[in-house]
């Protein structure tokens, strides 16, 4: 069963609206026993590196999260600040990310943006795959999806780049590394690909 | 490449839709949640909701309406109206928008836009700034509650405040153009362009995808919102909901840079 | 009483029409009603286009030197976009388009009206119903329990239909309706007259709960008589004078105007999508697509067989079904549990509460009588 974590940061109802309606079963996790067992992994986030990775070690989802995905394998997605939390640092914070995927958080650069307003990356943007994926099959990379973020995942390997996305620079607008992906854009407010990408996970 | 962000704005009047001219004569327009619904099945960018009567009546927001429009949206929703408090921004957010907007109650207390964003992040607070040319030297300035009080703060002023205070997104909502459909007044929209650096987002007076077209050109990263060009159609006026499709999206931003 | 199953041999309307009548080979008396009364006087080939040459003609001179010489309802459809198409492109006519909005419109018909409207450099009218108004006048209709729960919906259709001839004075009244795709009938039992006033006012006094202020109403004392007789208002059904195939009405439209086709007839309303398909099958076992198919048969567009297959799947979508059950009760404001409870609670049909039947009966048997209608609804 598709597990969607609460631990008080992101739009869960969103992501649970969009499996009802694909009539795929899910169940919302509030408690951290209520991950074991649990087939997919959904992790949302929004705000701050620093306080969302706080949430998640106050709430005790960080030690069940670590046996799930590291030992057991689980698949786990990641969205928005959720993927961003996947990494091992942040330049916006101090403490130290799950570092299920190698790589720092930066901020985009002003200095590459040329009109205003320069920051948060705000609507809807393209991205380009390099390479296939199952979580993107069926996918419009021209449509894209919708972003809104001011930080980006700097991948420390390259081949856990699984697309990108152009915004004054180029940068990972997705990634994945065996069964950890995670994704800098909104599939739950992405329309028909969003919808899309969301059935794919879940058949992964 | 980024694209402008093209977006229905929506206002509901005793539970209903309606188009109204310079914030007056409201026209029915029909059920709110059916055409949400169209909205999304034509995969507008995004949609913005706006309660006329709450602040007017010194009520909340409709938390039963909120839920049913936001179950309807694949795209980022946002709802304003009648908003006072970091309670209530949070339960909207809660329910399934991704943004709140407030305009009446950021005017009166400014500080309130800090609170909130506080709880729900940044990124979700929207400030709707009601503007309208007014005064001997025709200075622009806002009204609250619906057009209908005059608060004689200047729109310059009100600017500077926000800048300092850091919002998520600027809604400039031009009264005097509101229902017109004879374009947009882009020396309103300068003006807040050159003061803040922050998203913005411009309203009233849209008459044609060719005004959205010049909104793009000239700005290049621009929220264009409208609201009579989305609902209305030919010289009688006719009800019915409409959005430019992929293709005239396409054209739309072929032009920016 | 439990009637024995039986189904046309040669149409495939059934026994759940319970009014039905079988000859000795088994055909039902809808397949005999249109062999005996409608088809030896439905001509599309010379006969009928010179009729319509006559037709246009008086509607043209009718109209001279005013804006418009007769009026068209767009639902969306394909019989009314594919007439608006003919009237407008082959037959030169100048129609007031207009659109009753009654709070169902799907995206799909939104977008049809609009291509229309664009291509043929048309201007539309619209009613918008109240729908605080519509949604009480429907679930009044919920509760009284009838089949016909429709009536909300096509009432303010008809009665904007004739405020739009009065207030133009508008003779001729443009009707997509068409003898190729609908010869056979819903029977009443199923759905019942949308015009009987009696009803109406019967099923509101003991249901509905919010006071009708602007809902369009209309008595079909004042349309068929008053209208018709007195102002001389009439319906023309031009798609029955001229060979109309469905299924190239609606490749045509797509080639030419990018419309979209509908997955059943009257989907491009979530609301008859739902009655339709849903509905008064699992409540009632009324299956309209029976009534489509027949008509379809007869005239020869489609294969028994063909349509005994397709009976056999339902007439909703399982997958999408609990997601239109949760739109329809959150827009009529109640639970799904409520709407449930509407769904298995006894069955009453239009004879359970007041009725003008017998006056329509009346009519209608007039009206054939003197010529001007040929099949009788039953």
């Amino acid at each position: 069963m598709i597990t969607i974590i609460d631990y008080g940061s992101g739009n869960i109802n969103s992501i649970g609206n969009i499996y009802k309606n694909l009539k795929i079963p899910f169940k919302i996790a509030g408690t951290p026993n209520e991950v074991t067992g649990a087939e997919k992994l959904f992790l949302p986030g929004v705000g701050a590196f620093d306080e969302t990775i706080s949430k998640l070690d106050e709430t005790g989802f960080r030690t069940v999260l670590d046996e799930e995905v590291l030992v057991n394998k689980v698949p786990i997605l990641g969205i928005c600040v959720g993927m961003q939390i996947l990494a091992e640092s942040s330049e916006e914070g101090i403490l130290p990310g799950l570092g299920y995927i190698k790589g720092k958080v930066r901020k985009l650069d002003e200095a590459l943006l040329t009109d205003k307003p320069k920051l948060p990356h705000l609507g809807w943007n393209s991205i380009s795959l390099s390479g296939s994926n199952a979580l993107f099959e069926n996918i419009d990379p021209k449509v894209g999806f919708y972003f809104l973020h001011t930080y980006y995942f700097d991948c420390s390997n390259i081949d856990d780049v699984v697309s990108n996305t152009f915004y004054g620079q180029t940068f990972a607008s997705a990634v994945s590394r065996e069964n950890v992906y995670g994704v800098q854009f909104h599939p739950e407010k992405s329309h028909r690909n969003g919808i899309q990408l969301l059935h794919n996970f879940a058949k992964i | 490449m980024l694209r402008s962000r093209i977006i229905p704005c929506l206002l509901v009047h005793k539970k209903g839709l309606v188009k109204t001219t310079e914030f007056k004569d409201p026209k029915y327009v029909g059920d709110p949640i059916n055409a949400v619904k169209i909205f999304n099945e034509k995969e507008a960018d995004e949609l913005m909701v706006l309660d006329i009567d709450a602040s007017v009546e010194g009520r909340g927001p409709d938390f039963e309406l909120i839920r049913n429009l936001a179950i309807e949206c694949r795209m980022p929703f946002c709802y304003g109206g009648g908003i006072t408090s970091v309670v209530e921004a949070k339960k909207i957010i809660g329910l399934g928008a991704e943004k709140i907007a407030i305009s009446s109650a950021a005017i009166n207390n400014p500080l309130l836009i800090k609170e909130i964003a506080k709880a729900v992040g940044t990124q979700s607070v929207v400030v709707v700034l009601d503007v309208k040319k007014k005064g001997l030297l025709g200075d622009y300035e806002i009204y609250i509650h619906n057009g209908k009080e005059r608060t004689g703060i200047k729109f310059k002023e009100i600017l500077k405040t926000l800048n300092e205070i850091g919002v998520g997104e600027l809604v400039i909502n031009s009264i005097d153009d509101d229902g017109k459909m004879t374009g947009y007044n882009f020396k309103l929209f300068d003006i807040a362009r050159n003061a803040v650096d922050f998203p913005m987002t411009i309203l009233g007076g849209v008459g044609s995808l060719d005004d959205i077209q010049t909104a793009i050109n000239r700005y290049k990263t621009i929220g264009t919102a409208a609201g009579s060009l989305f609902v209305f159609k030919g010289k009688y006026k006719a009800v019915l909901i409409n959005y430019p499709n992929r293709e005239e999206r396409n054209k739309l931003y072929q032009l920016q840079r | 009483m439990n009637v024995q199953y039986q189904i046309c041999t040669n149409c495939v309307m059934d026994t759940t029409d319970s009014r039905i009548i079988f000859d000795k080979d088994g055909v039902c008396d809808h397949c005999n009603d249109y062999y005996t009364n409608v088809q030896p006087n439905w001509h599309t080939d010379e006969r009928g286009k010179a009729e319509m040459v006559k037709l246009v003609e008086k509607i043209k001179k009718d109209g001279e030197g005013r804006d418009f010489d007769c009026l068209l309802g767009m639902s969306g459809g394909v019989d009314s976009s594919y007439l608006l198409h003919l009237a407008v492109k082959e037959l030169g006519l100048r129609p007031l388009v207009f659109h009753v909005d009654g709070g169902w419109n799907s995206e799909l018909a939104v977008h049809n009206i609009q291509v229309m409207i664009d291509k043929l450099g048309l201007d539309l009218y619209t009613e918008v119903i109240n729908w605080e108004e519509m949604k009480d006048f429907q679930l009044a209709f919920f509760k009284s329990g009838v089949p016909h729960i429709d009536i909300p919906q096509d009432h303010a259709f008809i009665a904007t239909l004739y405020n739009f001839a009065d207030k133009y004075k508008i003779k001729y009244i443009l009707n997509g309706g068409n003898i190729s795709t609908e010869c056979v009938r819903n029977p009443m039992e199923w759905l019942y007259y949308g015009t009987d006033m009696a009803q109406l006012k019967d099923i509101m006094k003991k249901f509905s709960t919010v006071e009708m202020k602007t809902y369009p109403f209309s008595s079909i004392l004042r349309h068929k008589f008053y209208l018709r007789y007195l102002k001389g208002v009439q319906v023309v059904k031009p798609l029955n004078y001229m060979p109309y195939i469905k299924e190239d009405a609606l490749e045509f439209l797509s080639k030419e105007y990018g419309w979209t086709p509908y997955p059943q007839k009257h989907f491009e309303s979530r609301f008859t999508k739902f009655f339709e398909g849903y509905w008064l099958p699992e409540r009632f076992g009324f299956d309209t697509r029976r009534v489509q198919f027949s008509s379809l048969i007869l005239t020869g567009q489609m294969k028994r067989e063909d349509a005994l297959k397709k009976l056999e799947l339902p007439a909703y979508n399982p997958e999408t079904i609990d997601e239109e059950f949760d739109y329809i009760s959150t827009k009529l404001g109640i639970t799904t549990d409520e709407l449930r409870s509407y769904l298995t609670m006894p069955k009453k049909f239009y004879w359970d509460y007041k009725n003008y039947e017998s006056v329509f009966n009346l009519g209608a048997k007039v009206l054939k009588f003197i010529g001007v209608e040929r099949s009788i609804k039953r």
